[in-house]
């Protein structure tokens, strides 16, 4: 009886708690819905609770079993995904392997232009070995280091009869993730309902998600303020300070995202090695860290701190001791005594122009003179893309993945190498880091890459800034992922 | 003759939409950074190749000029094709949008001429009095403001005041018409209050003009009453100027609702442009802008029709 009784309550609250409806303010708002082709982080946010990769991310970014209920990697070029029963879409078609198979044959078509195709430009065949069992055979010894890519939105899993049916998926969705898109008025709201065939049990909670569409943030923190919205983004560190912890749920977690300076190390000065590494010695990150982020940041060196099994720390590094005598050495070394003048072009978004103005008073006390050039984004892209910069200051999303994280950047012709940065050991280590399997090597690899790549400093690796969400009180189950991702929503609930 | 004044009108209009539309156009497309640009951002993982593809894919790869014909050519035949950005029909997406621009339109200019004309009177009938001189200041104030900075005081004070009132959560009107007004009611006081400010100082100057004249003499000789003098055989004589200063305020109206809509949140005309401007999302930004140029213009039409109806002597010819 005490058990049946139990078993009563538990059932009520569960029924309790799987009712609501939340909203949420966001400032961006998706750029496109095919989540082959998306760019636009907002579109990601909307579409990880839509769609589903074959693997996911855990709370510490550590890889989960998705779409797919187990994967092993017999050899390094082999990588085998089981793929999960009973499955269905949101238009209620079961997944098959076909469906798995298409994907990724659609994300490799050039036609597509898929930003994921660069991911797998190394998967040499992908066959179905039985209908629950795909296999990837690729053409380098990189199983490990392609791995995470099959937990981003860029590689979901999209049904092949609904796409074959002349669907545009620019427009329309059809996942198999804990939500399903049910309205969407541009410029205004998305509203995701809770997917009824979810195959995870108890998920999605809430029955109903709204994101409003709010770019200003003051309009943000007064939405919140006024319980117009449940919840909200909310990115300067002094804003989140309106709001007392007795009355609101404040999230917080550390990105991956890093703020940087890149430099062209092509043009004189920075040619010279010694030059970029004395910038490297004359930058105080501590204080960049105090003065734009008030504190809600952590210095970082080429990769997150947090991410203990790849990352070097930053104390490790001698350039990261603030030593503007040291820099000066270097300077007098490389034939400038007396500093020189370089131009560091940026856009004012994301406290960019602010980290410039406080380099440009650092490096002014070494004698080097900053002209901050100031443009619009769209200006900075087109000039990122030329390399018609000294340097720029910009932040770049980052990965638990070393090979992800630097491969593209800084091996020589490198898809996003803008830097124009050669140099013979880094790129051997490139490859070796990703052709190898055993982790102790790799980390062993990636360390000394690490060390080479703050003292050549093509770029100089800055700080990741906090981020937050401030929800009500009564918005719990929710968690922020250093990736920015919301996955958690579909464990969110509001008492 | 009044129908061919209009047809006039509209003939002579042609070439100053299209000289608008020719200028955005090369102005959008001269503007460092492409839509492609805008899409892969600094994260970008495609080949030279790929990049190549989707610039022949948008057409960007054809001569400035070409662009601008084949654009143009579709559009006249009703055409605006989709965005690049989206995918979504250009058209649809400005009459999505349209209704909210043209509400929060409507709704400043009754605050704006209401609050404008009321404020002018009493300051031009109160002349250097105190209420003249708070009046005048006010307008000051009003005009030197930028709207986004009303509207951020607006925001900040409400919430902090009035929890109770929905400042955001616009719905439209068919919907739920209260709440419609209260998303709203702040938008419109903003942009409202901006364009008022001129209204006051027009107004006030022309009712000065008109009350000094010899005609109001004779019919305050002849005891008309005060309230019938100040209305009915000043203020309908004064409105000519506010009137033509409406019609060219109608005009920073638009520009007004590019930073209203994104600081309210509102779905409107306005942040479409914004965005469409921001993604360089060229048909959107052209389309947009012809539909503006186009909706000025009328209103302009329509304005020479409201001097017919004030002052009787006014022919359209």
């Amino acid at each position: 009886m005490k058990r049946l009784l139990v078993a009563v309550v538990l059932f009520a609250s569960v029924v309790l708690l799987a009712s609501g409806k939340l909203t949420i303010a966001v400032d961006v708002e998706p750029v496109g819905l095919d989540p082959h082709l998306v760019t636009a982080f907002a579109s990601h946010r909307i579409l990880e609770n839509v769609y589903d990769g074959l693997l996911r991310f855990g709370e510490n970014l550590e890889l989960l079993p998705n779409l797919a209920e187990s994967y092993e990697i017999p050899d390094p070029y082999t990588i085998v995904f089981r793929i999960r029963q009973n499955v269905k879409f949101h238009d209620g078609r079961p997944l098959t392997v076909e469906d798995v198979i298409f994907s990724f044959k659609r994300i490799l078509d050039p036609e597509t232009k898929s930003p994921a195709a660069a991911f797998y430009q190394d998967v040499d065949s992908i066959e179905a070995v039985d209908e629950r069992t795909v296999k990837f055979k690729l053409k380098k010894p990189m199983a490990s280091a392609i791995l995470p890519n099959f937990a981003g939105v860029n590689s979901s899993i999209i049904s092949k009869k609904f796409f074959e049916s002349g669907k545009n998926l620019q427009l329309e969705t059809n996942g198999t993730g804990p939500f399903y898109l049910a309205e969407y008025v541009a410029g205004n709201y998305i509203v995701l309902k809770k997917n009824p065939y979810y195959f995870v049990q108890g998920q999605p909670v809430l029955d109903e998600i709204k994101f409003v569409f709010m770019p200003e943030e003051l309009s943000r923190v007064a939405a919140l303020k006024n319980r117009d919205v449940d919840m909200a983004k909310i990115s300067e560190p002094l804003n989140v300070r309106q709001f007392s912890a007795d009355k609101y749920n404040i999230f917080k977690s550390a990105t991956l995202s890093y703020y940087l300076i890149g430099i062209n190390t092509t043009r004189k000065p920075f040619d010279d090695p010694r030059v970029r590494n004395a910038l490297n010695y004359a930058i105080n990150r501590d204080a960049i860290v105090k003065t734009v982020a008030f504190g809600e940041g952590v210095v970082t060196g080429p990769m997150h701190p947090s991410i203990k099994v790849w990352a070097l720390p930053p104390e490790e590094f001698e350039e990261y001791k603030y030593n503007p005598a040291k820099a000066k050495e270097l300077l007098a070394q490389a034939g400038y005594p007396s500093g020189f003048e370089f131009s560091i072009v940026t856009s004012a978004r994301y406290n960019f122009d602010k980290v410039a103005q406080v380099i440009q008073a650092q490096l002014a006390q070494i004698g080097v003179k900053v002209n901050i050039d100031l443009v619009e984004w769209g200006i900075f892209i087109k000039r990122w893309r030329e390399s018609d910069f000294d340097a720029f200051i910009s932040m770049n999303s980052g990965s638990m993945e070393p090979d992800i994280q630097f491969y593209r950047h800084f091996k020589t012709g490198g898809s996003t190498n803008v830097f124009k940065f050669s140099n013979p050991r880094v790129d051997e280590l490139l490859e070796l880091g990703r052709s190898t399997v055993d982790t102790e090597k790799r980390k062993q690899i990636y360390s000394e890459l690490q060390r080479l790549l703050v003292k050549e400093s093509p770029v100089i690796f800055l700080y990741c800034a906090n981020q937050f969400f401030v929800a009500d009180k009564s918005v719990e189950g929710f968690k922020l992922l250093p990736n920015e991702s919301l996955i958690f929503l579909r464990e969110t609930y509001k008492k | 003759m009044t129908l061919g004044y209009v047809l006039r009108r509209i003939l002579v209009s042609v070439p100053t939409v299209l000289l608008v539309v020719l200028m955005v156009f090369v102005a959008i497309h001269l503007v460092p950074g492409t839509v492609v640009d805008m899409m892969l951002g600094t994260q970008n993982y495609l080949t030279e190749e790929q990049i190549r593809q989707l610039y022949a894919q948008y057409g960007l790869d054809k001569p400035l000029i070409v662009q601008y014909f084949a654009w143009l050519k579709n559009t006249v035949s009703f055409n605006f094709g989709v965005s690049l950005r989206t995918g979504k029909p250009v058209l649809q997406l400005i009459l999505d949008r349209l209704p909210v621009t043209l509400e929060l339109a409507a709704l400043s200019m009754v605050i704006a001429l209401t609050l404008g004309i009321v404020f002018g009177v009493a300051s031009a009938v109160k002349r250097n009095s105190f209420v003249d001189d708070i009046i005048k200041v006010f307008s000051l104030i009003g005009i030197s403001s930028p709207a986004f900075w009303i509207g951020s005081i607006f925001i900040v004070l409400f919430s902090g005041l009035f929890t109770e009132f929905n400042i955001f959560g616009y719905v439209p009107i068919n919907r739920d018409p209260l709440k419609n007004l209260q998303s709203m009611f702040l938008p419109s006081l903003t942009l409202g209050l901006m364009i008022c400010a001129q209204i006051v100082r027009v107004t006030r100057a022309s009712m000065l003009d008109v009350l000094r004249q010899e005609y109001i003499k004779t019919a305050m000789a002849k005891g008309v009453s005060r309230t019938a003098l100040i209305f009915k055989h000043a203020l309908k004589n004064a409105l000519i100027p506010v009137v033509t200063v409406s019609g060219i305020q109608l005009g920073y109206l638009i520009g007004g609702t590019i930073v209203i809509e994104n600081l309210f949140a509102l779905p409107g005309l306005g942040r479409l442009l914004l965005q469409a401007v921001n993604e360089r999302d060229y048909p959107v930004v052209q389309s947009i802008v012809l539909f503006v140029a186009i909706m000025i213009v009328a209103l302009n039409i329509l304005i020479d029709f409201v001097y017919t109806l004030l002052d009787p002597r006014v022919e359209l010819k």
